[in-house]
């Protein structure tokens, strides 16, 4: 009998669908895991990543493989990036009202969270590979992936170091802000949404409205400035 | 209804994969797909229902579509170890400085614009 628990076991583990199940199931136990503890460490993302790297560790599977059966969730990614133009017409309004500091505020502080990053880097010694990485990181990770391929980082390591930025940013953010005397709910939420994205929009919402809607703002001008403004720059500087 | 707004997200986005080859290999192929959407609607001048229950619906599960490749950092276990407090430092001090600096000068520029506006008035 045991020859046929094994069989069923490896049918089971080899199956197309078994990434997407391990993925629902892991997402939804760290999703409820959050929802009740509201602990900012136990970001969602961070932790089904951790709960599915020791499951595949555990059933001796590769990522490859793994990929290969997520693929149905992973081929959603694309429309899901196109569907951000959505929120940011949506928005379009809230940006006429404080067009100028918002672009001024956008530009500078967007090249200053790109720019920072990949000089620290580079004062550090690190291949051009980390940097290309490393560009990225203020980014929402669905960008920041796309934009770390197309200029010749490493995906995954570029989606870990914008789910550190992000976490980092929603714990220190709003306490770092209220210190240097940022009161403005749209300069909080600029702040929070520029640098660290999702993360950080979620924490300016739990600030009230005007501060989330600047953070999704800055966070989708963002995305989208440094997907068409990052490559061009990498393509002609360096 | 969710149907319909998810067929124009994926004809965009095939719309910008399109463009991507053939026109702006630099750019990829969603994020054209987000342009084109956005001036789109720009010039309809209104979002349909269909399309904001479709992006909304998407958009929620962002962070779970996030999580496979989020799972590729498993290859580069040892590499990002042994660089830990590197990495790590180089991504706080960059975010510290560049967060503070945001706020600061975004209340600065509308400190500046409600100073100007109350002096004209």
């Amino acid at each position: 009998m045991t020859l046929h628990w094994e069989a069923a076991w490896q049918a089971v583990i080899h199956h197309p669908l078994f990434g997407v199940a391990i993925t629902l199931a892991a997402f939804q136990l760290s999703y409820a895991a959050y929802e009740r503890t509201r602990w900012v460490f136990l970001q969602p993302v961070l932790v089904s990543m951790l709960v599915i790297i020791g499951l595949l560790l555990a059933c001796g599977l590769d990522y490859e493989r793994y990929r290969d059966s997520a693929q149905l969730l992973t081929v959603l990614l694309g429309p899901a990036t196109v569907a951000l133009a959505v929120p940011l017409y949506l928005n379009l309004r809230r940006i006429r009202e404080l067009f100028g500091p918002t672009m001024i505020t956008l530009l500078m502080g967007g090249i200053t969270a790109t720019a920072l990053g990949m000089a620290l880097a580079w004062a550090f010694g690190a291949e051009r590979m980390i940097l290309m990485t490393l560009a990225p990181k203020s980014v929402t990770s669905p960008i920041a992936m796309l934009v770390a391929e197309q200029i010749g980082g490493v995906v995954a390591l570029a989606a870990v170091f914008v789910m550190i930025t992000g976490v980092i940013g929603a714990i220190f953010g709003p306490e770092l802000l209220r210190r240097c005397g940022v009161q403005h709910p749209a300069a909080r939420g600029m702040a929070l949404g520029l640098t660290a994205h999702a993360v950080g929009t979620a924490q300016a919402l739990q600030e009230g409205d005007e501060c989330g809607a600047f953070a999704a703002l800055a966070m989708s001008l963002m995305g989208v400035l440094t997907a068409v403004l990052l490559p061009l720059a990498v393509s002609l500087l360096l | 209804m969710l149907l319909r707004g998810l067929t124009w997200l994926v004809l965009f986005q095939l719309l910008g994969t399109a463009m991507n080859v053939l026109l702006l290999p630099i750019l990829p192929g969603p994020i054209i797909g987000l342009l084109l959407l956005f001036i789109a609607l720009l010039l309809r001048g209104r979002a349909s229902e269909s399309l904001q229950v479709a992006a909304s619906s998407l958009l929620r599960y962002l962070p779970l579509l996030l999580v496979p490749p989020a799972v590729g950092v498993m290859v580069y276990t040892e590499a990002i170890l042994r660089d830990f407090w590197a990495i790590v430092g180089v991504l706080v001090v960059s975010l510290v400085f560049s967060l503070v600096f945001t706020g600061w000068l975004m209340q600065r520029l509308i400190d500046t614009r409600k100073r100007v506006g109350k002096d004209a008035s």
